[in-house]
């Protein structure tokens, strides 16, 4: 029932291409914005809040510059010791409402941050837990989340940092512009004309860089995956006498990683002097012209001393919105993919009024089913056939002859494009799929364990069933001591940070698994690989136990299943080409009767 | 500069420096380039305070006369206005300056650390990692191994630009600072600077706590993504149970423990923060009052004050950075203790001196008899693998290895090519201890075929000639067809020019062993090791493979691991392993009618494999139903 690897289609090269031409920055789009606004709906006090504290921190940055220019062009000037006195005073005072604002404009943007991104999490998980099968078969669903979890990510910086950040930055570029242009016209055209030049500036060097760090977090991965592949294949480079080849191989792509990087640093190794030649010239400017206008009593000394601070603060908020506004443009195309894989519809659904199952006998029928996972492309047609309760039916056939597919179109994984396929008489389409799902067990090629431990495992056939229960389970299928027998017994941790146990362990734990469900329906995939031969006896024990008084049907690698098997069905092209019991189809003399000749012929050796 | 210039009893903190002293040309430029800075900036910050002196006493006589720097007063004739213009025009000419020297500056920096630090250490950490040998790849995961390459080096880089280029730069900066601002004014300078100590040791303990705290998100997040990764995984099985609802509920836990870790940060962090900014800033209320103060007594001109502002400004982000100096220095004595465990990592197994070149010209051809005396093996730090095995397989003839899991049978095969050295005894081939062989041609005359094959991103040719990359097309095509790949590596799309996914994934299982079949017999091996290449086989696609092994084996002395009885067939002679050691030896016949481990098992197999023509055992067939 599993895709194997090599059933996995050839065009994975092609597909990743396509998805490293995946955009990593969209122009601003209304309906996003709008849709990322609405996920801080649940937060709407926190929003709120954040919103004031922003147009607060926009008066208070540029008003502390203006304070502490007029400060210092006013009583210090005038060596007036209150007014210097009242002024620090007055300087400590804000400073600290400052502060003070700044720790919840801060705090609370990270919280909404994160709020929101663990909702996003949380939707598209439970969404992709909503799709179905054949959503997963044609998606690469390990790049989609990986992807999905970076675009996440450059979702939280844009809802906690660019939108507030960016407020702030303007809202205080208004309110410098304001006081400028209050204290000196003329100058304040000066540095109006200025700004675009710098912003050009800006935008240029962070479009350059952002273009720089996608080459270079590529050639990074490159390299990674060069190592990657070196530490992997150790056995195979030292045993082939490759490590100087490789070696220098390896020195080749480092240099050119070198270059690349080296690239990105002299885009930012511009840009910092481009930004101080421009605080550089706005002062030269302005002690000339200021200075001239002093002179000739057209201006206050103060405006002099007030514009050298205002215009710094003024000109800082360039390069910040320049960086934000590059921020929200990576937001943007992770947002929109995003929202369009939470956009995904499903093919199918249980139909709206589809019945529970009651308890299920077990009679299955399939009755010229086809199916195909893409149109026009047909994996099964023209199946039928009936397995009475109890019976044991045997899939055989050749990669890809659509053994896998018939049991996964009994599972109600996927839906049959024609004919029916009933169980107990009733049409799977008119069913709820939980209710089958309950009385139906499935173990597949690979075994698979979530991390946790052996006993979480099992427990997932049955999750309210107790530890006795388990053992019982373990019992029926013969298999106790091989599970004791594991370091902490059912305690065991499996998975990713546990150990690693065997292929034969795993099937064991599925098969209890299955057991401890207690379906009425198992379906079964083989193995291919072999376990060595102790082991794979009490596998074949244990299985036989399990299929017992079960209607099932097994995806057969081994010859004693299929020996074993009531109804045997030989599969080629999406059809059935011979049925009947393996006594029956060897004397047919078919098809079957010829594979059976060269497995013999093959073992004839040995005999 | 190679790793044994370097002597490896220093401690890290002694090699990070003579590291550094390997490039001090280059830094010595940077370090340059950073006083040319230093003195413009400062030149730039007096000329605006001069300029508003120059303004102040022309508008008001009263007012101080400006200071000239360095005696450089201009004639009294020259107007206010004039004496503006020739500032302006200076801090222009010296603004243009800075900004090419700062240009000059980052890319001289830039160069010390991608062009030459980075990929230098990289390929030396890269050429030792090829040539370690296996026990260091089995005590060390590969995720580990990998970064030593990638973020060690980048941290034991970080050493050298840093924390000597930064710290001398900062130290020379402090200095000049202070000695800038006690010109002005002594006391101004102490009181300005008085509050700076309290943000260098907030600084210090909110990074040593936050240390800890992002470590925790990281391990939590990776447990979440980890837990939607694995749950895609395994997609099927939770919906064959209809346990979605479950399993959102297992990662909607996993999800809130992010979620509730990150609060503690983002109250300390923005708490944090925002201090840092205040007690920043209480230096200019200091320099407000009581600069203020000063002025106000005639002590100070207002120019020095506007001067003083700006330099506290940038004094303050020098703290900054010594902190962020201090963090370096910790990381990057952590990278450069596991980049220098790589470097000085003992080469375990390499050719000996004087090592015997088998099969050159000149030398005795080789005919591949393999003999093992006595050879017991244990890996570092674990129990026996193997002890007191002794066998011989004759040139040209095959040997079979049969046992359980963990019997030993890898660990035999890969004392051959010196994967590992014997813990004692001998392996010989041609009567000649492994051991006094030259090991990159012993290594090229066995071909090695493993359970699970790993093929390398490239083309299907280039991973044919792994072993002799430049080869003619024509014997790659010929190894081909001994493995009996030629007809379906045609039939790819591109033909031997196809390029293979990671792993080899867009072949099938019995493509990439045919094709492993084929980068071993490349090479012409006299000795074939293949271990249990059929076994992550279905039946029908091993007969395929088997039809090529038969072909690879023709004419080459082959030890094999076996547990089908379909391979064992192939085999002269069998060996039974059990727990390290030989129980049983002889031919197919001779084992049969010894009734041991070796008959057992092969009446076993009659029911477990596909080998018919064996009775099943009855016992097995009693549980069926």
């Amino acid at each position: 029932m599993s895709t194997k690897p090599s059933a996995r289609p050839p065009a994975r090269g092609r597909k990743r291409h396509s998805e490293a031409g995946e955009i990593a920055q969209r122009p601003l789009d209304f309906s996003i914005i709008r849709r990322l606004y609405a996920c801080t709906r649940p937060y709407v006090r926190l929003r709120t809040t954040l919103l004031v504290l922003v147009v607060l921190r926009s008066l208070q940055l540029p008003t502390i510059a203006w304070l502490t220019a007029r400060v210092i062009s006013g009583p210090i000037a005038a060596h007036d010791a209150y007014g210097i006195a009242l002024g620090a005073l007055a300087f400590l005072g804000w400073m600290g409402f400052t502060a003070y604002c700044f720790v919840y404009r801060s705090r609370l943007a990270l919280q909404l941050g994160e709020a929101v991104v663990s909702d996003l999490r949380h939707q598209i998980y439970a969404h992709l837990l909503r799709l179905p099968m054949s959503f997963f078969k044609r998606t690469e669903v390990g790049r989609l989340l990986g992807r999905v979890i970076h675009d996440v990510d450059s979702v939280r910086i844009g809802v906690q940092d660019v939108f507030f950040v960016s407020v702030v930055q303007c809202g205080s570029m208004l309110v410098s512009a304001a006081l400028m242009a209050y204290y000196d016209w003329p100058l304040f055209l000066v540095v109006l004309a200025m700004a675009p030049g710098l912003w050009a500036a800006t935008r240029y060097f962070k479009r350059k860089t952002s273009v720089a760090y996608r080459e270079r977090s590529e050639s990074f991965a490159r390299v990674t995956a060069a190592l990657t592949e070196s530490v992997n294949g150790i056995r195979e480079i030292q045993s082939f006498a490759r490590e100087g080849h490789n070696a220098r191989a390896f020195a080749k792509q480092i240099d050119q990683h070198a270059q690349i990087n080296m690239y990105s640093h002299r885009l930012g190794a511009m840009f910092q002097p481009v930004l101080s030649f421009n605080g550089q010239l706005f002062l030269a400017l302005l002690l000339v012209l200021g200075g001239y206008q002093v002179m000739g009593g057209g201006v206050q000394l103060d405006a002099l001393i007030q514009f050298l601070f205002l215009s710094t603060s003024f000109f800082a908020g360039i390069p910040i919105i320049g960086d934000q506004y590059n921020q929200a443009l990576t937001a943007m195309a992770g947002a929109e993919r995003v929202f369009r894989l939470l956009d995904t519809r499903p093919d199918w659904e249980d139909a709206p009024g589809a019945s529970d199952f009651g308890r299920i006998q077990g009679r299955v029928e399939l009755a010229d089913v086809a199916f195909e996972y893409e149109p026009g492309r047909a994996v099964l047609s023209g199946i039928s056939f009936v397995a009475e309760p109890g019976q044991a039916v045997a899939l055989v056939g050749h990669t890809g002859s659509g053994k896998s597919t018939i049991a996964n179109l009994i599972a109600k994984l996927y839906l049959a494009s024609a004919g029916s396929v009933r169980i107990d008489g009733e049409d799977l389409v008119d069913k709820t799929s939980e209710s089958l799902h309950r009385q139906i067990a499935c173990v597949t090629q690979q075994n698979f364990l979530f991390s946790g431990t052996v006993l979480d495992n099992i427990r997932l056939g049955r999750p309210q069933a107790s530890r006795e229960e388990v053992l019982h389970a373990l019992e029926r299928l013969g298999v106790t001591d091989i599970i004791l027998s594991l370091p902490a017994g059912l305690d065991s941790k499996v998975g990713e940070r546990g150990v690693g146990l065997s292929l034969g362990q795993r099937q064991i734990v599925c098969f209890a698994r299955a057991m401890l469900a207690d379906p009425r329906v198992v379906i079964l995939d083989e193995a291919t690989s072999s376990v060595d031969s102790v082991t794979e006896a009490r596998v074949q024990q244990a299985l036989f136990r399990l299929l017992a008084g079960r209607t099932s049907f097994v995806v057969a690698h081994r010859l004693s299943t299929i020996v074993h098997a009531d109804l045997v069905l030989v599969l080629e092209h999406g059809s059935i080409i011979e049925r009947g019991t393996h006594a029956e189809l060897l004397e047919r003399g078919g098809v079957y009767a010829q594979l059976y000749r060269e497995f013999v012929s093959a073992q004839a050796l040995v005999a | 500069m190679s790793s044994s210039r370097v002597p490896s009893r220093l401690s890290p903190l002694a090699r990070l420096l003579v590291l550094t002293w390997q490039y001090r040309a280059a830094c010595l430029k940077v370090f340059v380039l950073q006083v040319l800075l230093l003195a413009l900036g400062l030149g730039g910050l007096s000329l605006t305070g001069l300029s508003v002196d120059v303004l102040r006493h022309a508008l008001d006589a009263s007012a101080p006369a400006p200071r000239w720097p360095l005696g450089l007063a201009p004639p009294a004739e020259l107007g206010t206005t004039e004496q503006l213009y020739g500032i302006g025009a200076l801090v222009l000419v010296m603004g243009a300056a800075y900004a090419l020297l700062s240009y000059a500056h980052a890319i001289q920096n830039g160069r010390i650390q991608h062009l030459r630090l980075v990929p230098e250490l990289r390929a030396q950490v890269f050429d030792k990692l090829q040539r370690l040998s296996f026990p260091f790849y089995d005590q060390n995961g590969s995720a580990s191994i990998i970064n030593r390459v990638t973020s060690d080096v980048q941290a034991a880089r970080s050493f050298v630009d840093g924390v000597m280029l930064q710290g001398g730069i900062l130290i020379l900066t402090l200095a000049v600072y202070a000695v800038f601002m006690l010109r002005a004014d002594v006391g101004l300078t102490l009181a300005c600077l008085g509050a700076t100590p309290l943000i260098w040791l907030l600084t210090r303990r909110f990074s040593a706590w936050a240390q800890d705290a992002y470590q925790r998100t990281r391990d939590l997040v990776d447990e979440m993504v980890l837990t939607m990764s694995e749950g895609i995984h395994g997609i099927q099985v939770t919906k064959v149970f209809g346990r979605e609802r479950e399993e959102l509920a297992r990662f909607d836990a996993k999800n809130q423990a992010v979620v509730l870790q990150q609060q503690d940060i983002f109250h300390k962090a923005s708490v944090f923060t925002a201090a840092v900014h205040f007690i920043s800033q209480l230096n200019i209320v200091v320099l407000l009052g009581y600069g203020g103060y000063l002025v106000a007594k005639g002590r100070l001109t207002l120019g020095d004050l506007i001067v003083f502002a700006n330099l506290l400004t940038q004094f303050a982000a020098q703290i900054a950075a010594m902190a962020r100096i201090v963090n370096t220095l910790q990381q990057s004595l952590a990278g450069a203790r596991r980049v220098f465990d790589v470097l000085d990592a003992p080469i375990d197994i390499q050719s000996p001196d004087g090592a015997l070149k088998l099969g050159d010209s000149g030398a005795p051809a080789l005919s591949g008899a393999v003999r093992f005396e006595n050879v017991a093996f244990s890996y570092p730090g674990g129990a026996a693998a193997l002890g007191g095995v002794s066998f011989e397989v004759p040139a040209g003839s095959c040997l079979a290895i049969l046992g359980a899991t963990g019997a030993g049978k890898t660990t035999l095969l890969s004392l051959i090519p010196r994967f590992y050295d014997v813990s004692a005894g001998r392996v010989l081939i041609d009567g000649h201890d492994v051991r006094t062989l030259d090991l990159d041609g012993l290594r090229r005359r066995v071909g090695v075929v493993f359970q699970q094959t790993l093929l390398f991103k490239q083309t299907v040719a280039e991973n044919i000639a792994f072993g002799h990359p430049n080869a003619a097309r024509a014997d790659v095509e010929r190894a081909a067809r001994i493995a009996g790949a030629h007809e379906f590596i045609e039939a790819l799309p591109e033909g031997y020019d196809t390029w293979l996914a990671e792993e080899g994934m867009n072949l099938s299982g019995g493509q990439r062993q045919r094709l492993a079949l084929a980068r071993a017999v490349f090479v012409d091996p006299r000795i074939m090791i293949l271990d249990d290449p059929t076994t992550a086989l279905d039946p029908r696609t091993e007969g395929e493979v088997l039809g090529a092994m038969r072909r690879v084996m023709h004419g080459r002395t082959t030890l094999m691991v076996a547990n089908r009885l379909s391979t064992l067939r192939f085999a002269d002679r069998i060996i039974v392993l059990e727990h390290g050691q030989i129980i049983e030896q002889g031919t197919h016949r001779e084992l049969m009618a010894k009734d041991g481990l070796y008959a057992r098992t092969a009446r076993l197999q009659g029911i477990a494999d596909a080998a018919v023509g064996l009775e099943p055992a009855p016992g097995l067939r009693e549980s069926w139903v």
